[in-house]
């Protein structure tokens, strides 16, 4: 029996759905204070007046902490842009000013007002297009001057570009010059809010010289470098303690509010906590950035894609984060899934007077394959071809490599995918009648690499204590994924292991729940720690029952003489025999994904070099529209993802389940538009978030070809069923109505209007 | 601030007579609270909560006049026999009114009063041709709901006064109605638009047509030049493309953060179209 592939229950689950869970926000300590930030009402504009002196006689205020008081040096994910508060000028809507420490929250609400601010108001930079444009304002005219990231590679960056990527082997405009017919599309796409349950806090004392941060983030090692950059102090005098988190999508992957509790608490020598409200919390979170894409293919008349062109305008905000990084992604997915003959590619992450953008669940992946797979359905479409027998004739094979010159050894699992689908929705088969519309599109994605460990301890009383640094952000990948890979490395059930909650002063270093890497990196960990662990647990109960260590395995939380199961020991017994042999049972595990070849030649920028242990995936769905309103149903949505090995069926499905909602309210109703630098929706209630009635169960076949350097074979599964999902639905309500969907959400008025079209033709 | 908890009305008409400015009524509060925590609302203003005057929730019927409590909640009336068989838009339109918390708590009286443009129960209200019953210290008078509202978040609700509830003649046999609203998601949406239509029948011709709609103007009004249209008619199609036309004229929408003004001017010839089409249908016209 082994504690792998089952659906255990999640060890948080219970206390969950009880309400006894702690989340960050819910955390407490005697005699706390409570702090508020003043933001920036305008989205750019000069600072001319700011005074706290009223705010600072307020009752129950303890500190007002502007840039004054404040760390003058500027700090960021990896190119130093951002201030600690907003000294001079401000770049966005929301940007921090200054802060109130007092009593109670509501004193501290009532001292922000009574802060005195008089801003001279610009007319902000509110899109890509206006900063790119000639003449533009700088919004970081010093951008030459910034500091990066200590041995990070340098990087192209200019005018309002934080970063631009370029890929130009050669040979691309020689191949057009063989192409029947070119095919260029424009698509632009809206910001997604990663809209978790739990808003952003952050509470923080300080006893002198070090600080304790609560948090609940996907990071806590992140938190810890970060505030220490933005505190111009080391790494090691924060330590960061995680709590339950409720979501985080990405959006607790970079500093949220901790260096500005950090900083209350140095400055009043008291613990103080800063919890966002739910709209500050939706116009200031880095969500999924905007982008405009431009994409341009030659294809031959007998269906081949001979040639392609690609560039993607990031909206980064105000200040750069992780956008940088983010304009490498198109290299993994511009001319892979499908062989596109040779490409050029280009990719700029763009300054705008918006609230910085940032990691969002397929990071970009969202709408670079819906530009992708809109387009590749246009070409089909515009040689006469069946889409589906278009994207099997131009399929990856297994030997193919990516515009990074990674070779990928089991693509042919793609084709698979797509035969997997096609048995249980046959493409001549869905998507019939005058208002229904079928989709298809693939991917493939990466497992995030990045180094992980856990220490494994056999308690007395048998049972495994796994202390780690990985956090829980809800897709169970710690309370399922990691503690049953343990619990199967020792015989135990998953019920029989715990997992303790991130602390960094007290575990190894992990790199967080980002990019699905926690089952597979941290289960790794876990494996090396369980390999140490275990040929001491065979020598002292080969002592015990007078048999040979290799004669021993481990089942039921016993060590058993294999072919005599009547002969042995509780794991218990040789814990505890353990404290006079050697010392307690406990090990450290550590990993690092090794990193695939690639071409450091293949494009300048290219600071995210790798899409390590890829996964396969192929989306179909069947939809609806309503000829009255435009609105559009998913009637089906059929979902083949391949993840190596399943460690837990319940945690795989509720993950694509998962991804499927979110990728639908991005598709239908989801958005954060600005109009001058702000955004438009502004609360919960015009967001958009989907809604159980309009999300179909998902049909989920899944693919198992275990990996060799994988915890029982599991490669990374949670992050990737969000990506094709817009470009599966898009193409669908294309296939309905004959509309060119190249922006989302679709636009019921859009749908209507083709649909009127088509009736008149 | 005060919050005052009156038992009766006359406690709560006595409170609130000669400070009508500066106490707002309270009932399901999801409105009310939702203002005042974003500053919509003064939070130095003080509540007058009527919730505990159980008179004035509920729903009788009588002499052919159907009588709702200005406290009766969504839910009751998603539930009521006497609405789902007489009025059914009115519970086909506080059905779709937020999520079931919202609908649990949330009061017809409420939903009329906050007066907002995208009140769902006001179409249905307008196309009855039901009447408010308001009262003061000095006893109840009748407003007929056309001239209730009028204009965004504001009703012609005399200070001082409280609406008690509202009365609808019961509708003539071969009476359709119904509310159809338009919103982004299946549910929990603030209407992008909302139509009450309501067409009695008398040989297979339209005797009386009614149309009222939100979210396509500053106030909910009713289209008359649509209904004069269809007075008469068979429902045709001409006759009824002709009427949607006509109704658009009367409607005045803006783009905001749910929809666009041309989309909604769109909805709303639509939504006529396909009110006629279900009419036709389930009164047997042909």
């Amino acid at each position: 029996m082994t504690a792998v592939g089952l659906g255990t229950p999640r060890s948080d689950a219970d206390a969950k759905v009880r309400g006894l869970a702690r989340y960050g926000v819910d955390y407490r300590e005697a005699g706390m204070l409570h702090a508020r930030l003043l933001r920036s009402p305008v989205a750019a504009g000069r600072i001319t007046r700011l005074d706290v002196t009223k705010a600072r006689s307020y009752p129950g205020v303890h500190a007002v902490v502007t840039a004054d008081e404040s760390p003058k040096h500027r700090n960021g994910l990896i190119l130093f842009d951002t201030p600690f508060f907003a000294a001079d000028t401000v770049l966005y809507e929301g940007e921090p000013i200054a802060m109130v420490v007092a009593d109670t929250p509501n004193q501290a609400r009532r001292a922000v007002e009574a802060i005195a601010l008089e801003i001279e108001d610009w007319e902000p930079v509110s899109d890509v297009t206006e900063a790119l444009a000639p003449g533009a304002r700088l919004l970081h005219p010093d951008l030459d001057s910034y500091e990066i990231l200590p041995g990070a590679a340098t990087w192209p960056k200019h005018g309002n570009c934080g970063g631009v990527l370029t890929s130009d082997p050669g040979g691309v405009d020689e191949a057009f010059q063989t192409a029947d017919v070119i095919v260029e599309d424009t698509l632009e796409v809206p910001r997604q809010y990663q809209a978790y349950l739990e808003p952003k806090s952050a509470t923080a004392s300080y006893d002198g010289w070090r600080w304790t941060i609560h948090v609940s983030h996907q990071f806590p090692f992140q938190v810890r470098s970060r505030v220490a950059q933005a505190m111009g102090v080391t790494d090691s005098r924060i330590r960061v303690v995680g709590h339950h988190m409720g979501g985080g999508f990405g959006a607790r992957l970079d500093l949220g509010l901790e260096q500005f509790a950090a900083i209350g608490a140095s400055v009043t020598g008291r613990t103080v906590q800063l919890v966002n409200d739910r709209d500050e919390d939706l116009i200031s979170t880095m969500s999924r950035e905007n982008a405009t894409i431009r994409v341009r293919s030659g294809v031959t008349t007998d269906g081949r894609i001979v040639a392609r062109e690609f560039e993607c305008l990031m909206d980064g905000g105000a200040y750069a984060g992780d956008t940088v990084y983010l304009t490498s992604i198109p290299m993994f997915m511009v001319a892979s899934v499908y062989r596109v003959g040779p490409t050029r590619v280009t990719a700029k992450s763009v300054y705008t007077n918006t609230a910085p953008s940032g990691a969002f669940r397929g990071v970009s992946g969202t709408y670079i394959c819906f530009a992708l797979e809109r387009h590749t359905d246009r070409l089909a479409q515009a040689i006469g071809m069946d889409r589906r027998e278009f994207r099997m004739r131009n399929l990856f094979e297994s030997g193919d490599a990516m515009l990074n010159g990674q070779t990928l050894d089991d693509a042919y699992i793609l084709r698979e995918a797509f035969e997997r689908v096609e048995e249980v929705a046959p493409w001549q088969g869905v998507g019939k009648g005058p208002l229904k519309g079928v989709g298809l599109a693939a991917v493939i994605w990466l497992t995030n690499p990045l180094a992980g460990s856990a220490t494994l301890s056999i308690q007395q009383d048998g049972s495994l204590g796994v202390s780690t640094a990985a956090t829980e952000n809800g897709s169970g990948a710690v309370t399922m994924g990691v503690r049953q890979i343990a619990a199967a490395q020792f015989g135990l059930d998953a019920e029989q292991v715990f997992v303790t909650a991130p602390d960094t002063d007290t575990q190894g270093y992990d790199a967080g729940s980002q990019g699905s890497r926690t089952t597979h990196v941290v289960g790794m960990a876990v494996e090396a720690a369980a390999e140490q662990l275990k040929p001491r647990i065979f020598n002292i109960a080969s002592g015990l029952l007078g048999a040979l260590p290799d004669d021993l395995e481990l089942s039921g939380g016993s060590v058993c003489v294999r072919d005599d199961p009547s002969r042995s020991v509780p794991l218990a017994t040789v814990a505890r025999t353990a404290f006079g042999l050697g010392g307690p049972l406990s090990a450290t595990g550590t990993y690092n994904v090794p990193l695939p070849k690639w071409d450091p030649d293949s494009a300048e920028g290219l600071l995210f070099p790798v899409f390590p242990v890829p996964t396969y995936h192929v989306h179909l769905a069947e939809v609806e529209v309503d000829p009255d309103d435009g609105s559009v149903r998913v009637n089906r949505y059929v979902v083949a993802q391949e993840v190596g090995r399943m460690i837990n069926p319940d945690g795989v499905y509720g993950q694509i389940q998962g991804g499927v909602a979110q990728g639908m309210g991005y598709a239908l109703w989801e958005g954060l538009e600005t109009r001058d630098g702000l955004y438009t929706r502004r609360t919960l209630e015009s967001y958009g978030l989907p809604l159980a009635v309009d999300v179909p169960d998902v049909e989920i076949i899944i693919l198992e070809h275990p990996c060799e350097a994988g915890p029982f074979g599991a490669k990374g599964a949670a992050e990737p069923p969000i990506v094709p999902v817009a470009a599966v639905i898009a193409n669908a309500v294309s296939d309905a109505t004959g509309a060119n969907i190249t922006t989302l959400p679709i636009d019921p008025e859009e749908v209507l209007e083709a649909l009127d079209e088509r009736r008149e033709a | 601030m005060q919050f005052l908890a009156p038992r009766t009305l006359d406690e709560a008409l006595g409170m609130l007579s000669g400070r009508g400015g500066d106490l707002r009524v309270l009932a399901g509060g999801t409105d009310v609270m939702i203002q005042r925590m974003t500053g919509q609302l003064p939070r130095s203003e003080s509540l007058l909560y009527i919730g505990g005057i159980t008179d004035l929730a509920g729903v009788s019927r009588s002499d052919g006049t159907i009588r709702i409590g200005a406290l009766t909640t969504h839910r009751d009336l998603c539930c009521d026999p006497v609405i789902t068989t007489h009025l059914p838009s009115f519970a086909e339109a506080a059905a779709t009114v937020g999520g079931w918390q919202t609908q649990a708590v949330g009061t017809i009286g409420g939903n009329l009063c906050n007066a907002s443009p995208a009140a769902d129960l006001a179409p249905p209200v307008l196309a009855a041709g039901a009447v408010m019953v308001v009262s003061g210290v000095d006893g109840p008078t009748r407003i007929p709901a056309e001239r209730f509202f009028v204009d965004r978040r504001l009703t012609s609700l005399p200070e001082g006064q409280i609406l008690l509830g509202i009365e609808v003649p019961e509708p003539p046999a071969n009476t359709w109605e119904s509310y159809l609203k338009v919103g982004r998601r299946g549910a929990m949406e603030v209407a992008q638009v909302g139509l009450a239509a309501r067409f009695s029948v008398v040989d297979n011709r339209v005797e009386t047509a009614r149309l009222a709609v939100c979210s396509v103007a500053p106030a909910p009004l009713r289209l008359h030049r649509g209904e004069e249209a269809l007075a008469g008619s068979t429902l045709d199609s001409g006759t009824v493309s002709a009427a949607a036309r006509r109704a658009t004229e009367e409607i005045s929408p803006i783009d905001d953060q749910r929809a666009s003004a041309s989309y909604r001017r769109m909805m709303v010839g639509r939504l006529i179209m396909k009110a006629a089409r279900l009419a036709r249908r389930s009164l047997g016209m042909g």
